[in-house]
């Protein structure tokens, strides 16, 4: 990175559903990893398919841009009532791009940010140029490049490849350069952004979860379609023809995971995936899984619940729900992924471990996340598989003495399939000998129940363990799991006085007990931070370990947190 | 091995009341697996909950022994993820019909090549005796007492209208004709459905096993080709059962076959030891 140039820019898109917004943001994002920038690009939009408030906001930056940010460099404005939603993100700098094709200005935003404001006829160029005002998003995309400085070229690239259908590309390409020359007529580039070595992909965190999965060898992936885990099973859709999986939209939550357990209990690598809502119908086949010991991981893309509670916004209010999911006493693992490259690291993660320890394997993310989308870098494309916990055919025994449930010492039963000529068994939901026959004998009970929780031991040694993030040591120290990661990365990187540093929980059950301890001893402040009104982790530490939080910060009216706000109460500290 | 009458049996006795339906029933299908010669290893028994889906201990065979009403989707998972094998689903009427009931229009229509054997003795029996789906109007039991208010499921009816491919009804006290069903079934390329009446003698006072063979009757001449004629045949008012095969239709693709990467042969036998997802990457550069 050349010191002339910038840093980061912080651009948004306002308008309603039905603009192109999302496209456009999406655009946007990529057009700054392709100059090499390190970008996010955050989503808000309604539970409508027309009308409402929808925005898509690109943070984009060399050194890493890892969450949204708030105040703007530019903004593109469809809809007047963003003037007053987004007026906390105008800066006296912002440079705001105005659709005028949707009518006269009110007089009170031209009072307060005239200067700022820059009237185009948006709609009326993408008309013109591609004989859709439809197209305006992408003429807002051409005005943008020029005021940041960026490569029309690169940015042309971007829409070839993300709009594919060689019409539609041609004529979004006139509707880029219309807005681009547009611009030259009437702004003045803020900044000269020049092209780096560009090694990063770009994906949100369902796509991560799936392209992890994929490269875990996962083979099956059933889901009944609820936000924000819809986007899974639209990935899921897209690629399955190349690797191969099968992918199947099932009746509902409870046919989508037992499925998925049919399909793992026949022998390949199976996977759901819901929100809230639908994984508490999920949750009585949990407990299926856990005691016939069958491996499955599950997607559990919290959205702002309860109930239908808030469809597409975001909230880390399931946590206790999960953690205590499922009926009786059995093993289960919960992951709490934060950037989207943990997302496809503890995928691949989740599907190894389902399967050599024989168990549900959850892995809770949340809309914040799984619908933004951020640079990671770009992954190694082939991969070693190997199968676990399974009995070959030669080891099993021709005298028919294999025990589908045997009690070793590990815990952990190799497994046979059917089609295993001699492993036959049964794979059972009531408590079960070690052939897999139900049992009410007390002895066998205990043993079985002891059998399974030794797993649970074995397991922790290959668990992801918290992280400590920023500086050894600090004033402050924010505690965070999943989603809010990410900002945490950001409130580090803008914390020049090196005041503040985070742990992050990757792997909250089993909780890592020692590691946390050990981190969190050495910290002067613990805070927590998370999206939920009543402390769920918080509590949920002080349950599992001697550390009491010092103070916390919650969030749960829909949004994620932001940098700026975690600092401004590292400031207000003594 | 080929599967016989007794290497079918696990060492565990049934544990069912002396005379019911389910030993007729179960007999019925061992002797249709022996005279189809499949072997131990490739059929798969997927139980609900229930008195008939305890024969899971009875058997020693690839069973997933799942919860009350989800052992369809168990089984339809199963079935694509290896689709050499043949599954087959055990339950009764209130497992398959009342927790399971949407399972079952779902399988159906999708003609998951999957054979549903419903033990139907219009009761829930393992519960002792309250009413089922199946129970008709007006019966007294424990959580009737003021006699039952809806009106009894038509199994055949309902899988018809949801696009069942094969439909019949079965009689546990007509083994000759219920192993020849359960055996047509099994073979048929899709859904089939065999939803059997039998009697339970503790819960079931009122559709005794005299009554049964008062009341059931080998199904005459019928096209089997017809769904209308099904469909009308299928409207019995339960003073009068028909059983036999109502419905077949081998044209329509299983599911799994209407599945591109499963023509390639069955998930499991697709596995590899390695993987490239240098494809996937492509659109996310």
């Amino acid at each position: 990175m050349s010191i002339s140039q910038p840093f980061s820019f912080n651009w948004k898109i306002a308008g309603a559903a039905g603009h192109g917004v999302m496209l456009a943001s999406k655009l946007m994002a990529k057009m700054a990893k392709r100059h090499g920038l390190q970008s996010f690009n955050y989503l808000e939009y309604p539970s409508l398919i027309r009308g409402g408030h929808q925005t898509g906001q690109v943070y984009a930056d060399f050194d890493n841009g890892s969450c949204q940010r708030r105040a703007l460099d530019a903004i593109v404005i469809y809809t007047q009532e963003s003037f007053e939603i987004h007026a906390d993100e105008i800066t006296d700098k912002t440079v705001i791009i105005y659709n005028s094709d949707f009518g006269k200005l009110k007089d009170e935003y031209l009072k307060k940010w005239g200067k700022q404001i820059h009237e185009m006829n948006l709609s009326t160029w993408a008309k013109a140029a591609a004989g859709t005002s439809l197209a305006a998003n992408v003429v807002s995309l051409g005005v943008t490049a020029y005021l940041f400085g960026l490569d029309p070229k690169i940015c042309k690239e971007v829409v070839a490849d993300e709009l594919k259908v060689e019409k539609l590309v041609e004529k979004n390409k006139v509707a880029f350069d219309l807005g681009y020359s547009e611009a030259e007529k009437q702004l003045k580039p803020l900044m000269k952004i020049t092209a780096q070595k560009d090694e990063r992909i770009l994906l949100n965190g369902n796509e991560a979860i799936g392209l992890g999965a994929l490269a875990a060898g996962l083979q099956f992936y059933s889901a009944y379609p609820m936000t924000p885990a819809t986007g899974l099973l639209h990935f899921m859709n897209e690629h399955k023809h190349k690797l191969p999986v099968v992918v199947k939209q099932v009746d509902d939550e409870i046919g989508a995971i037992n499925e998925a357990i049919g399909a793992a209990f026949a022998g390949v690598r199976a996977m759901t995936g819901t929100s809230g809502g639908g994984f508490a119908l999920m949750v009585e086949a949990l407990s299926f899984a856990g005691t016939a010991e069958i491996p499955l991981v599950i997607l559990e893309a919290q959205r702002k619940g309860p109930a239908s509670g808030v469809p597409t916004w975001t909230e880390q209010a399931d946590l206790q729900f999960v953690l205590t999911a499922g009926h009786g006493d059995f093993p289960k693992v919960v992951l709490t992924p934060g950037t989207v490259e943990e997302h496809f690291k503890l995928a691949q993660q989740a599907v190894y471990l389902s399967e050599k320890y024989q168990l549900p394997v959850i892995i809770l993310s949340d809309k914040y996340i799984l619908e933004s989308h951020q640079t990671m870098p770009k992954p190694a494309e082939a991969y070693q598989l190997e199968r676990y916990s399974m009995v070959a055919d030669k080891d099993l025994p021709a005298d028919e003495s294999y025990l589908r449930y045997k009690d070793t010492k590990n815990g952990i039963s190799p497994r046979a399939i059917p089609g295993q000529e001699f492993g036959l068994q049964l794979t059972n939901s009531y408590e079960h000998n070690e052939w897999g026959f139900a049992t009410e004998d007390e002895t066998a009970i205990t043993k079985a129940v002891d059998k399974r929780a030794r797993k649970m031991k074995t397991i922790l040694a290959e668990l992801p363990q918290p992280e400590l993030i920023g500086p050894e040591k600090a004033d402050i120290t924010f505690v965070s799991w999943g989603s809010t990661t990410n900002v945490m990365l950001e409130v580090v990187k803008l914390d020049t006085k090196n005041r503040v540093n985070a742990i992050h929980i990757p792997c909250i059950k089993p909780f890592p007990i020692e590691a946390f301890e050990k981190l969190a001893k050495s910290a002067k402040k613990l805070i927590m931070v998370e999206g939920n009104s009543n402390g769920q982790a918080e509590a949920w530490i002080k349950q599992q370990t001697s550390i009491k939080m010092d103070d916390h910060l919650r969030r749960y009216d829909g949004r994620p947190f932001y940098a700026e706000d975690l600092l401004e109460y590292v400031s207000q500290q003594k | 091995m080929k599967i016989t009458k007794e290497t079918i049996k696990s060492p565990i006795k049934p544990t069912w009341c002396p005379g019911c339906g389910n030993f007729n029933i179960l007999r019925a299908m061992y002797a249709a697996l022996e005279e189809l010669a499949l072997e131990h290893e490739d059929v798969v028994i997927v139980y609900g909950v229930g008195c008939a889906a305890n024969e899971a201990d009875f058997n020693r065979i690839y069973g997933l022994h799942s919860l009350h009403g989800r052992e369809v989707p168990n089984a339809i998972g199963a079935k694509l993820a290896n689709h050499d094998l043949k599954v087959i689903v055990v339950g009764g009427d209130g497992d398959l019909y009342g927790e399971g009931g949407n399972h079952f229009l779902f399988a159906a229509r999708g003609n998951h090549n999957i054979t549903m054997l419903v033990h139907n003795n219009w009761r829930y029996s393992l519960t002792t005796g309250q009413a089922s789906p199946t129970t008709p109007q007006g019966t007294v039991t424990k959580t009737t007492p003021e006699g039952l208010i809806e009106l009894p499921f038509n199994p055949l009816q309902i899988a018809l209208t949801a696009h069942a491919t094969f439909v019949a009804q079965g009689y546990a006290g007509n083994h000759k004709q219920l192993k020849e069903i359960i055996k047509k079934a099994i073979m048929h390329r899709g859904f089939s459905l065999v939803d059997i009446v039998q009697q339970c003698i503790t819960f079931n006072k009122v559709q005794d096993s005299a009554w049964f063979k008062e009341h059931v009757a080998e199904l005459g001449e019928h096209d089997s080709n017809d769904w209308q004629a099904a469909f009308d045949l299928a409207s019995d008012d339960r003073k009068q059962i028909q059983s036999g095969i109502y419905y077949q239709d081998e044209a329509i693709l299983a599911y799994h076959e209407q599945i591109d990467c499963l023509k390639a042969g069955s998930m499991v036998g697709q596995w590899q030891d390695s993987v490239d997802i240098g494809k996937v990457i492509e659109d996310y550069v």
